[in-house]
């Protein structure tokens, strides 16, 4: 997934995303620059009902997965109200709009159970 | 360093305040405290407060409050850090009086967030979370509480009946205190074991429920510090020493701690307040804990070493936080009753735990002989975190 990057320490390859000027394991600061692969495993998720401002969902499930390169992300789950989601389940990651400002889409991580 | 003693104290009821503006309300909790207290003037003012900025379009409200109180020229300072802005601002004025370059400091906490919208309460708070990662997926805080219940719950057994245990105790606690702005008091029957319960008590973020989240509220609390050695001449009342205190950091996302249930950040605070006091968690006699979303009651009192993990949740059901347990938690109702106007919030633990240890609440409230207190301020989802140990000094 070329959209989002993370940071995999030179010296002792913990990997980061967001961005950190310094590892946070080593304090080194050289980094390889490296994308998301593969499929996401689920490690917790929530369904949220009471909405943020910017918001007309009825509800929302977010969740933090794991893709197959260690790359750790929160990402919106595309599932229907009552979704048998289970952490350790398999996901898809796709780059979609997870919301809109002013009309313009905003995009980011949607994850989809494979099954 | 010098020790330093909290003189005086103030709080105003918390809730919906639709007549008072924020700096109403700073100004109300610390001509309280500055009464209480008996001191006419201050050498610093340290303001806590989140949302001025966003949710009043309020800025440098620091500057006036001192104006409104008309105790210029005092130092003012505004200090923001999210959830744990209370925690904060009264280490720095700790730090101040210790140091020894101010002698007389008022720390006033305070928030306005009732004049918005719930979406736009919401959204306010989630600012918090990481711009480009958290915040744009919709993730609120109440979300972040979400995720982690489901982990903890895996990890250590805690059960929906632990959580629902302490919402029944702390709205109980809550009625019983005349500054909190839940007053009504609820049953196991009607948020768990009715079928109408899922009415009463509906998800929230999963799987935590409505009760299991504190109120969107409005208030404010200050307190009165100066060095111990000028007690008596300041003040007639008994003085409460600030015998310790921490604060540690943690990653600012969720996603990148090795393991989301370790609040690291608590652990550290905590450990670092017992050790500058020289105390250790069997020493408490009363905790206030932020107990924004009752799971963070029970992980805290595990991490700040008052349960072994994974022992919290049963030390509810069996009372051991109720008054007269084994430690009192939230004897105030916590964040949960007494409410969370965000600003205010670490202050107003340090005045519960000063009201405590001055043994001036009814008897309903007051655990009897308190000694010594604690209190954990949770700012972010754990990534900044203020701890107290205070103790009652002689008079």
């Amino acid at each position: 997934m070329e959209q989002i990057t993370a940071y995999k320490c030179k010296k002792c390859g913990r990997i980061h995303y967001p961005k950190h000027e310094r590892c946070l394991t080593c304090k080194q600061r050289e980094f390889d620059e490296i994308h998301p692969e593969g499929d996401v495993k689920l490690l917790t998720y929530t369904q949220i009902f009471n909405l943020p401002w910017g918001f007309d969902e009825r509800f929302l499930y977010i969740g933090v997965g794991q893709f197959e390169n260690g790359v750790k992300a929160m990402g919106q789950i595309d599932a229907p109200d009552g979704a048998d989601l289970q952490p350790g389940m398999t996901l898809k990651a796709e780059w979609r709009p997870v919301r809109y400002v002013f009309g313009e889409p905003v995009y980011g991580l949607k994850f989809k159970p494979l099954s | 360093m010098r020790d330093v003693a909290i003189i005086g104290v103030g709080m105003i009821p918390f809730g919906r305040r639709d007549e008072d503006t924020l700096v109403d309300m700073l100004a109300y909790a610390s001509l309280k405290a500055l009464d209480d207290a008996g001191v006419e003037a201050v050498d610093a003012v340290y303001v806590a407060n989140m949302g001025g900025g966003i949710l009043q379009h309020q800025t440098a409200v620091a500057s006036a409050l001192v104006d409104r109180l008309s105790l210029l020229p005092a130092a003012a300072d505004l200090v923001e850090n999210g959830p744990a802005s209370g925690g904060s601002a009264i280490k720095n004025g700790v730090l101040a009086v210790a140091s020894g370059y101010y002698d007389v400091v008022l720390v006033a906490g305070g928030e306005k967030m009732r004049e918005v919208s719930g979406w736009r309460a919401t959204d306010f708070v989630a600012t918090l979370t990481h711009p480009e990662v958290e915040y744009p997926y919709g993730i609120t805080l109440p979300g972040m509480a979400g995720m982690f219940t489901q982990l903890y719950m895996e990890k250590y057994g805690v059960t929906r009946e632990m959580l629902v245990e302490i919402s029944l105790k702390n709205q109980h606690m809550g009625a019983l205190n005349p500054y909190a702005h839940v007053e009504m008091l609820i049953t196991r029957e009607g948020i768990l074991d009715s079928p109408h319960a899922v009415v009463n008590n509906p998800p929230a973020a999963t799987p935590l429920h409505l009760y299991d989240l504190c109120p969107v509220s409005d208030g404010a609390a200050a307190v009165i510090l100066c060095p111990l050695e000028r007690v008596k001449e300041l003040s007639k009342n008994v003085p409460v020493i600030v015998a310790g205190f921490g604060q540690a950091t943690d990653t600012h996302t969720l996603a990148e701690r090795d393991d989301p249930t370790d609040l690291k950040a608590v652990t550290l605070a905590a450990q670092q307040a017992f050790e500058r006091a020289k105390m250790k968690p069997e020493d408490i006699s009363v905790a206030e804990l932020h107990d924004a979303f009752t799971i963070l009651e029970i992980a805290e009192s595990e991490h700040v070493g008052f349960f072994k993990k994974g022992e919290g949740g049963k030390a509810v059901l069996e009372g051991k936080t109720r008054l007269g347990g084994q430690i009192p938690i939230n004897m105030s109702g916590g964040l949960k009753a007494r409410g969370h106007p965000v600003g205010a919030t670490g202050v107003a633990q340090v005045v519960e735990l000063t009201w405590q240890l001055r043994h001036e609440l009814p008897k309903e409230r007051q655990v009897k002989g308190a000694k010594a207190g604690f209190s954990i301020n949770f700012g972010g989802f754990g990534n900044n975190v203020v701890a107290f140990v205070l103790k009652r000094g002689e008079k």
